[in-house]
């Protein structure tokens, strides 16, 4: 690429007030035509209306301008408008670099006019040094191969292979199971609706079956996964034949699994059972006995397992309420911590269950219940003593936990787990459907504990989510990304291949030795790969050490 | 919201970015003070950036106070995009404490200007080097996948590890530049440098034999080296 000398036009604005009252506009303006490169300067009421624009468009073509420096407000909002101005003057977006004089100076130097000028000036001046340096950049844009893969056939992953099917993208369906359906084959009635749980799911089971867009693997385990969004290669393996496959989006649907709470409150699997194992005797119609106390957070929100299951309270009311309904007689009793009883719903559950006469008792887990023979013993803490409540049968609430697959799986597609072995979300409020990596989305319980109905919810969240690149046909990336900037200094040691948190760095052998490739459909341009190159070879597109450390000298250069 | 007018703001798209030779480099030009500012642990917006981040600026911390810097001077503080409260805080009480601090090469310093840039140069130099990159950057593989034969390594293993080689690339590449300026005996360089006189020996034998340096006489009973050629570095 040619090199032409920097021919810098600065313009700054005083954004009405939020600017010009406090610092000398117009003493700026005059400031930054002294520094160096600056051929052009020019001070505007506004740059982001109309008038100001056509100003930069102006300067661009009359005085050949090849960057750009607006010092104004934020980036956060105002960048993509001053490149796109740039670009529709024929200057590359990334010529141009904006210096905040509004939220990093005039707002918040209110009466310090004078130090908060020398500091306008120094940003001007730090913006002007890394403009200079600044190169031209394209948007990237990748290909989608327009298929998706959902792993995991429980309601999660039916619910997301129907709706992406439904638009009209074909699904390959992977399940380990022999059978779809996951864990709502085992359950009898479901919390708070109360509908038949194998009605629910030979319902969407069928409907899966009978849809031509979806191809349903059962018995499968993924063996291999490349690539990145729109490209991901995948093999798998079911039933004793391997299969390759290129994939645009993957849905990860694994699920979870249950806690078998051995040696906990005397748990024997007969008379000691869980909540799943009642769920068998209530689909059988057969309660033994006439009481039953059931015991919340077992082996939850302990030292071992922090987290609360959210789904086991409403499980519990549900199952005392079926159990009331079977048997007049029977007395329940409920033994809790606290009552996650989440939404109208569960709350009009929780309501009914008190009606029916399902006793309540709360328990500290410092002092938790005692199970013996033909009795509970707990510590009533309102009546501060301890109360025995006969039993006939104990049925203890534990937590879900992560599929024991979950670690397998998120290494295949190197998403992140949480500290529970629980996918992670790109971000709690903002991406809670996606992970880091582009291209890969989680619902259902493999997230978190979740109900039928949170799981269905999710379940379409992100098969919307993944249809965006799907319809697309292409993924358009922001060009602030690694490059391989030193060909001949990399040695392709893989030293930041191992760091990069998105899998966006890979060896390749090339004529020249094993060097490395950026795939820059996948990189995030975090940087961390630069900063660690112990060659020199990577940096990052507007972000390089060159840059960073002009703007620091031309700051001490004062 | 107000906040001191000592600091400038330069943005990067994650403390990840951070490279040692920046920082070093930073305060070879006469910064005061520089704060990295980052996400919150486990809250990294780049998944594991600040992670690697602090690994890089413990490193360069404890490379610049072995230069002679008020290692204080660097400082990596973590918060959210949403607490600007926070933020205030962290650079108030940056501020504050750089002004306790005051100009680089000051009392706060163990080496005063004009030596302290010249030790700081060196350390921007090792810093540049393969030595301290490779194991710092393989810190967190090694800690979380171990090495080759699978062997995981603590914290701790590692940063003992990282402190030999900064005491020995900074005496590396001291010899260097030393070397660099004229020709000089061991003991000389020894006393010059204080660096003791075994030690000394065996950073310039191993110099030699790297092709860095080379024998150019002898000054009565004492070897005299000479510094060779920029080729053949790592």
């Amino acid at each position: 690429m040619e090199k032409e000398e920097p021919r810098i036009g600065v313009f700054v604005c005083k954004c009405g007030n939020n600017i010009a009252g406090l610092l000398d506009v117009e003493a700026l303006e005059e400031y930054s035509r002294t520094l160096p490169d600056v051929v052009f300067t020019q001070w505007n009421l506004y740059i982001c209306s109309d008038a100001g624009l056509e100003e930069i468009k102006k300067g661009i073509k009359e005085q050949n301008l090849n960057r750009v420096v607006v010092a104004s407000c934020t980036p956060r909002t105002h960048e993509p408008l001053f490149r796109s101005v740039c670009a529709e003057a024929g200057l590359n977006g990334y010529l141009f670099e904006m210096v905040n004089i509004r939220d990093q100076c005039s707002w918040v130097h209110a009466g310090y006019k004078e130090d908060a000028m020398v500091k306008a000036r120094d940003l001007i001046r730090m913006g002007v040094a890394k403009a200079a340096l600044l190169e031209p950049q394209e948007i990237i844009t990748s290909n989608v191969a327009v298929r998706a893969l959902v792993v995991g056939g429980g309601i999660a992953g039916l619910t997301a292979a129907i709706s992406l099917a439904d638009r009209g993208f074909p699904v390959i369906l992977l399940e380990k199971e022999k059978e779809l359906g996951g864990m709502l084959r085992s359950l009898y009635r479901l919390a708070p609706m109360d509908m038949d749980a194998s009605e629910v799911i030979d319902k969407k089971i069928k409907e899966v079956q009978d849809n031509p867009n979806i191809d349903i693997y059962t018995g499968a385990t993924i063996d291999k996964v490349k690539g990145f969004i729109g490209k991901f290669d995948v093999t798998f393996s079911a039933n004793g034949t391997s299969k390759d496959v290129r994939l645009g989006v993957v849905i990860i649907a694994t699920g979870a699994g249950n806690l078998v709470p051995e040696g906990m409150y005397q748990y024997d699997g007969h008379k000691v059972i869980t909540q799943w194992e009642l769920e068998e005797k209530l689909k059988a119609g057969k309660i033994d006995g006439n009481n039953v106390v059931m015991i919340q957070c077992v082996g939850a929100r302990s030292a071992e397992r922090k987290y609360c299951s959210r789904i086991c309270c409403a499980i519990a009311i549900k199952n005392a309420i079926l159990i009331k309904e079977l048997n007049s007689e029977a007395k329940v009793c409920i033994l809790y911590r606290d009552i996650m009883a989440y939404g109208v719903q569960n709350e009009d559950q929780l309501r009914k269950a008190k009606e029916l006469g399902i006793r309540f008792v709360k328990y500290d887990p410092e002092r938790p219940p005692v199970v013996n023979e033909d009795k509970v013993t707990v510590f009533h803490h309102l009546m501060g003593k301890e109360i025995d409540l006969p039993q006939d049968m104990v049925v203890l609430s534990t937590p879900l936990v992560a599929s024991e697959e979950a670690e397998k799986v998120a290494s295949l597609f190197r998403v992140s787990l949480d500290e529970n072995k629980f996918f992670l979300e790109a971000h709690v409020k903002l991406r809670p459907i996606d992970c880091a990596t582009d291209g890969i989305f989680i619902c259902g319980s493999a997230h978190y504990p979740k109900d039928v109905r949170e799981s269905i919810l999710q379940a379409l969240g992100a098969a919307s989510r993944a249809s965006i690149p799907l319809s697309q046909g292409e993924v358009k990336i922001e060009p602030i990304v690694t490059s391989l900037v030193n060909k001949d200094a990399c040695r392709g040691c893989g030293l930041c291949v191992a760091l990069c948190p998105y899998n966006a760095l890979e060896i390749r052998d090339t004529d020249e030795g094993r060097k490395v490739n950026v795939i820059t459909v996948a990189c995030k341009g975090c940087g961390v790969c630069a900063a660690t190159c112990y060659r020199h070879a990577l940096s990052i597109n507007s972000f390089t050490d060159d840059q960073m450390e002009a703007q620091i000298h031309s700051f001490l250069a004062a | 919201m107000q906040y001191t007018t000592d600091i400038r703001v330069i943005r990067i798209m994650c403390t990840g970015r951070m490279d040692p030779v920046v920082m070093a480099d930073a305060f070879v030009h006469g910064l005061d003070g520089l704060l990295v500012l980052g996400c919150l642990f486990g809250e990294c917006h780049y998944v594991s950036g600040n992670f690697n981040a602090r690994h890089k600026i413990n490193m360069t911390q404890e490379m610049l106070a072995y230069a002679g810097m008020n290692p204080n001077r660097l400082s990596f503080r973590n918060l959210s995009s949403a607490e600007s409260g926070v933020f205030v805080k962290h650079i108030t009480d940056f501020s504050t404490e750089i002004r306790e601090l005051g100009p680089l090469g000051g009392a706060a310093d163990r080496v005063p200007l004009p030596k302290l840039k010249e030790n700081l140069e060196i350390a921007r130099t090792a810093l540049a080097g393969p030595k301290l990159r490779w194991v710092v950057g393989k810190k967190p593989v090694f800690m979380d996948s171990g090495n080759k034969y699978q062997e995981i390594f603590t914290e701790h293993e590692i940063n003992r590890t990282l402190s030999g080689i900064i005491i020995d690339e900074m005496a590396t590449h001291s010899i260097l530049a030393a070397l660099q300026k004229k020709r000089r005996a061991v003991k000389d360089l020894a006393k010059e440098l204080e660096i003791p006189g075994p030690d000394t020996l065996k950073y310039v034998l191993a110099l030699k034999r790297r092709g860095f340096v080379e024998l150019d006489g002898v000054d009565g009973t004492s070897p005299v080296y000479k510094y060779k050629t920029e080729e053949g570095m790592c």
